[in-house]
């Protein structure tokens, strides 16, 4: 049964935490909204479905639903990736960025940009758990997938992090852009 | 514990998530490997990088309007209005103690209280496109402030010919208008503009039915309603009550003097 007023008091308080994920997924601030404004229509239809879970992860998960249909119907190409390329094309990406930016705004910039090119799949980890603080099961029920594989992934977008050619490009960087 | 144990613990550690056998034999490795104390030392750095300098984005203030404008509309599908008297029934029936207040009024003062609802809906309706077509950024399909532009669009597409007056003298510039659905018919909609404020004014030809209350609120817009020239003339804005007001009877008056 849809019962608005219901919704409204499940939803609204984790509007943040959706359009965030949503957000860092479409990467991009148009896309978000029009991803969470379809995660809120599909909560109105699933409320039945809730039952004793966590709101958030519950609308978390249909957020991360919405975004694969989503990407589906808009880029359908990103869905296969290759996580080589997609960090590769980051550090292009990044290179080619204006000179004169701030020394320091790029020092802080590059991890955000780090993240942001990140495969998508370690990508939703990274962020439900950094930046939402989900434990490891509600992840495990966001994505779908089981709490080993939330953990391997997990380890996985730490060591693509730190490893980045990015945050150690940050050098490279600043010695060009100060010339 | 040697390290290929630690290597899999160790972040399950820095995320909170080992349980207490863990948690000790974890801490008492930590302390005699220096190799595995600095993976643990990385991780929680980078955890601390990521808090400071990753953003966490908030949602807009116009997305929060927008999902609170489709949340309503769920609450209210509005296709011909014997069906919306249904819906209503059955919410009301099914639903919150206010709806149930509502419902004894309704038996009460019996079809006469129906019919100020279905106004109601009619000031609700006419608030919900105009706050939609805000946000969604699509106030204006014909952009003119030539009143001999917006008129035959409108014409062209309804199966009416809206009156559009030129009140530029009086301080309103017109700037355009759009087709939008009220109370399940296709209207068309004047966008006019006065100190910063847009009003919208939705003209559909006068009917018998009972006309909606001159003046009301809904969610903070001002809802204006007059009659004349042969059309239902519904002011929506947030404007002030008395501006919207008399611009409204001035626009139902017609092209005439004042």
């Amino acid at each position: 049964m849809s019962d608005p007023n219901r919704i409204e008091k499940l939803v609204l308080p984790h509007l943040d935490a959706a359009y965030n994920l949503a957000r860092w997924l479409t990467r991009d601030g148009n896309d978000a909204e029009d991803v969470v404004q379809d995660a809120c229509v599909r909560a109105l239809r699933y409320v039945g479905s809730l039952e004793g879970t966590d709101a958030r992860a519950w609308f978390l998960k249909i957020v991360r639903n919405a975004f694969y249909d989503w990407l589906g119907r808009n880029r359908p190409k990103e869905i296969v990736h290759d996580e080589n390329n997609a960090v590769d094309t980051a550090v292009d990406h990044a290179a080619e960025g204006p000179e004169h930016a701030a020394v320091r705004k790029a020092e802080l910039q590059a991890l955000s940009d780090a993240v942001t090119a990140l495969p998508m799949q370690y990508r939703e980890v990274l962020i439900l758990r950094e930046l939402e603080e989900l434990s490891y099961k509600e992840i495990a029920c966001v994505a779908d997938i089981p709490v080993g594989t939330v953990m391997s992934r997990l380890a996985r977008a730490r060591c693509l992090l730190q490893r980045s050619p990015l945050l150690h490009a940050i050098g490279r960087q600043t010695s060009r852009s100060a010339r | 514990m040697n390290c290929n144990d630690a290597a899999t613990l160790i972040a399950a550690y820095a995320d909170g998530e080992a349980d207490r056998l863990q948690r000790h034999s974890i801490e008492k490795h930590l302390l005699g490997c220096t190799h595995c104390a600095a993976k643990h030392q990385d991780l929680l750095a980078l955890r601390a990088r990521i808090r400071a300098e990753v953003p966490h984005y908030s949602a807009p203030a116009a997305l929060r309007a927008r999902v609170l404008v489709s949340l309503d509309t769920a609450r209210r599908p509005v296709p011909a209005r014997s069906r919306l008297s249904f819906d209503r029934w059955r919410w009301l029936s099914g639903g919150a103690l206010a709806g149930c207040a509502a419902t004894v009024l309704a038996w009460i003062i019996g079809t006469a209280v129906i019919d100020w609802r279905v106004n109601e809906d009619v000031a609700v309706e006419a608030v919900t496109s105009h706050v939609r077509a805000t946000l969604g950024n699509h106030l204006i399909q014909v952009a003119s402030s030539d009143q001999h532009t917006v008129k035959p669009w409108l014409s062209a597409r309804l199966d009416y010919s809206p009156p559009v007056p030129d009140l530029q003298q009086e301080g309103f510039a017109l700037i355009g208008g759009r087709l939008d659905n009220l109370d399940g018919h296709p209207v068309a909609t004047l966008v006019y503009r006065i100190r910063d404020h847009n009003i919208d004014v939705f003209v559909r030809p006068e009917s018998a039915r009972t006309p909606p209350t001159a003046l009301r609120t809904v969610r903070g817009f001002n809802v204006a309603h007059a009659t004349g020239s042969g059309m239902d003339w519904l002011g929506v804005s947030d404007v002030s009550a008395d501006v919207l007001t008399s611009f409204v009877q001035r626009l139902a008056r017609g092209s005439g003097a004042p």
